[in-house]
């Protein structure tokens, strides 16, 4: 084989495709990528460490910082994990409660998603719409939480308040004006002949070899396997909503990609109207904890995990019998996306791709370092 | 009473195959099935669950540093796509000459995990090659996340706290003397 010269670029750490830091190290010939490397660090900020000295109340705080724009699945994975072991039980409604939280912020996360994804193709527009939309769904985690990003209320126990008065007239008010506006997404991205183009065929992965290679969540979907932790594994009541989960886009492009969580964001609104509908009215939100101070776990481990909008997010929580974790470690679905899976399918890709791929993948730093 | 059927046959068939190797199997819980096995048979423990029985998907591979026992414990947890089904299987490692075998032939993203726990914990992974450094750079001290790593005391051996800000550290002292103001008594048990 002749030896073609290469030329090494850098892409990133600093750059528009992804939420965070972390660079790309490409070799391309041309256009075309012929190696590519990722590296990560530029954002470690030793949270597992740091929960090791922390009671098990004070570690609940730092999990929702461990991946910026979904924090969600952390704070439920957390809250289970530890309930898991202590064996305690979770009222009803605040059973409900979590799962609304989880479908409004897979919503916002896909909303966000996007405007990654149509960024990186070109089309700005989509973005300043669905970022806008999306803080309609912020508005509704700040009146429920309190916060707008970082929400801090699905605690070990139950959450941490129960549902402002008329929460549910305003998340149903919501939901409607949503999925009137999707259809406005699919008009300028889906019938778009510029993301078409730019999303067909890019980005492959080889159904045959997506469970082998860990890959999850929507990429894995849209290689036409039907799989999703809500379903394989139920978490709180997901086992008594109806919901599909797609299976029918098979060409595991970015294109599939887009089309599956086009597919899930409407299954999420509907999934908020039935928590709505069979939601308790009334009933505890949560099952007290004892002093935290004093607040031992007994020795144990639980591996749980929650279908998060880029794939399983899996939480290890180890106690050893103290009012401290013994070990708390973090999978997050883009630790395998966003490094073995990347390198390899970047190659052979044109370099204006690189950042729509990572995009479809659903590539987070913060939660890769941690 | 729970349906546990594939997790007990699970135990079943391991123990079938590699029943001197295997020296502890319990079902945690439905889905749930945790193994603990010989060190230096895991590659082909993994490699059975693989191959013969589906396991196709590796989940996660962790440490936990178990320092007053003096061994690390490995957790591989793998996924069963079609029967739903987590299977941990943990081996220990000797902390004070930790070698573990490299299985990143089966799981191709194994080696980034491996790669974090080599930095992590100081684990020697038999046969793994690659990039040495995956989050720290240029490190080499104590493997950060051991647990006789003191993170206090490396920020102080290693970080200064910028000048012109020692009397910030408490706001409510800071602004009583910059005003005149007593701070009352229920109060100062707060200040430093």
């Amino acid at each position: 084989m002749r030896k073609e010269k290469t030329t090494t670029i850098y892409l990133g750490p600093q750059h528009p495709g992804i939420t965070g830091n972390m660079m790309v190290k490409l070799e391309i010939q041309g256009d075309t990528i012929m190696h590519a490397e990722t590296h990560i660090g530029y954002l470690h900020r030793g949270f597992e460490k740091l929960m090791e000295r922390r009671n098990w109340l004070q570690s609940f705080t730092i999990v929702c910082r461990i991946c910026v724009p979904e924090p969600d699945p952390n704070e439920e994975n957390y809250a289970r994990g530890v309930e898991e072991i202590e064996g305690r039980e979770v009222p009803e409604k605040a059973r409900w409660i979590r799962m609304l939280v989880l479908e409004l912020s897979r919503i916002q996360a896909y909303l966000l998603w996007y405007g990654g994804q149509s960024g990186s193709a070109g089309l700005y527009t989509i973005g300043q719409w669905s970022v806008g939309d999306r803080n309609y769904v912020l508005d509704l985690l700040e009146d429920l939480t309190g916060g707008r990003v970082y929400h801090m209320y699905i605690w070990p126990g139950g959450v941490r308040r129960d549902l402002p008065k008329g929460f549910r007239k305003k998340v149903a008010k919501v939901m409607n004006y949503l999925e009137k506006r999707l259809d406005d997404y699919d008009r300028v991205m889906f019938d778009n002949a510029i993301f078409q183009k730019r999303t067909q065929g890019i980005g492959y992965i080889p159904p045959e070899k997506a469970i082998e290679w860990g890959v999850v969540g929507p990429p894995l979907r849209a290689t036409g396997i039907k799989s999703d932790v809500r379903i394989d594994d139920p978490y709180e009541f997901y086992d008594q909503v109806e919901f599909e989960v797609p299976d029918m886009y098979k060409t595991s492009d970015v294109w599939a990609r887009a089309l599956v969580r086009r597919f899930e964001i409407r299954q999420s609104i509907n999934i908020i109207r039935q928590i709505l509908d069979k939601m308790p009215e009334n009933g505890p939100v949560w099952n007290k904890i004892p002093n935290p101070h004093k607040w031992r776990i007994p020795r144990g481990e639980a591996y749980v995990k929650t279908e998060s909008a880029r794939g399983e997010f899996g939480y290890y929580v180890v106690s050893d019998g103290t009012e401290f974790p013994r070990r708390i470690h973090v999978r997050g679905p883009a630790y395998v996306h966003g490094i073995t899976l990347l390198e390899k399918i970047l190659v052979g890709q044109n370099i204006a791709d690189v950042s729509v791929i990572m995009n479809s993948l659903g590539t987070c730093p913060p939660e890769m370092e941690r | 009473m729970e349906d546990l059927l594939y997790e007990n046959q699970v135990i079943k068939e391991l123990q079938a195959n590699f029943l001197e190797d295997i020296i502890d199997a319990i079902v945690q819980r439905k889905k749930r099935v945790i193994f603990k096995v010989k060190n230096n048979k895991i590659e082909s423990i993994l490699l059975f669950l693989k191959e013969k029985m589906g396991f196709l998907h590796l989940s996660h591979i962790s440490c936990v540093d178990w320092i007053e026992e003096n061994r690390f414990e490995l957790i591989y947890i793998l996924w069963h796509p079609q029967e739903k089904i987590n299977v941990f299987v943990k081996i220990d490692v000797d902390r004070l000459k930790p070698v573990a075998p490299n299985i990143d032939y089966i799981w191709e993203h194994a080696n980034t995990y491996e790669r974090e726990l080599r930095e992590m914990y100081g684990i020697e992974f038999k046969g793994l090659v690659g990039r040495q450094e995956l989050i720290l750079e240029d490190w080499d001290g104590m493997p950060p996340m051991r647990r006789d790593f003191d993170t206090l005391q490396y920020v102080m051996e290693n970080y200064t706290f910028r000048s012109g800000r020692e009397d910030a550290q408490d706001v409510r002292e800071t602004i009583a003397n910059r005003t005149g103001e007593e701070i009352p008594e229920f109060a100062k048990k707060y200040s430093r």
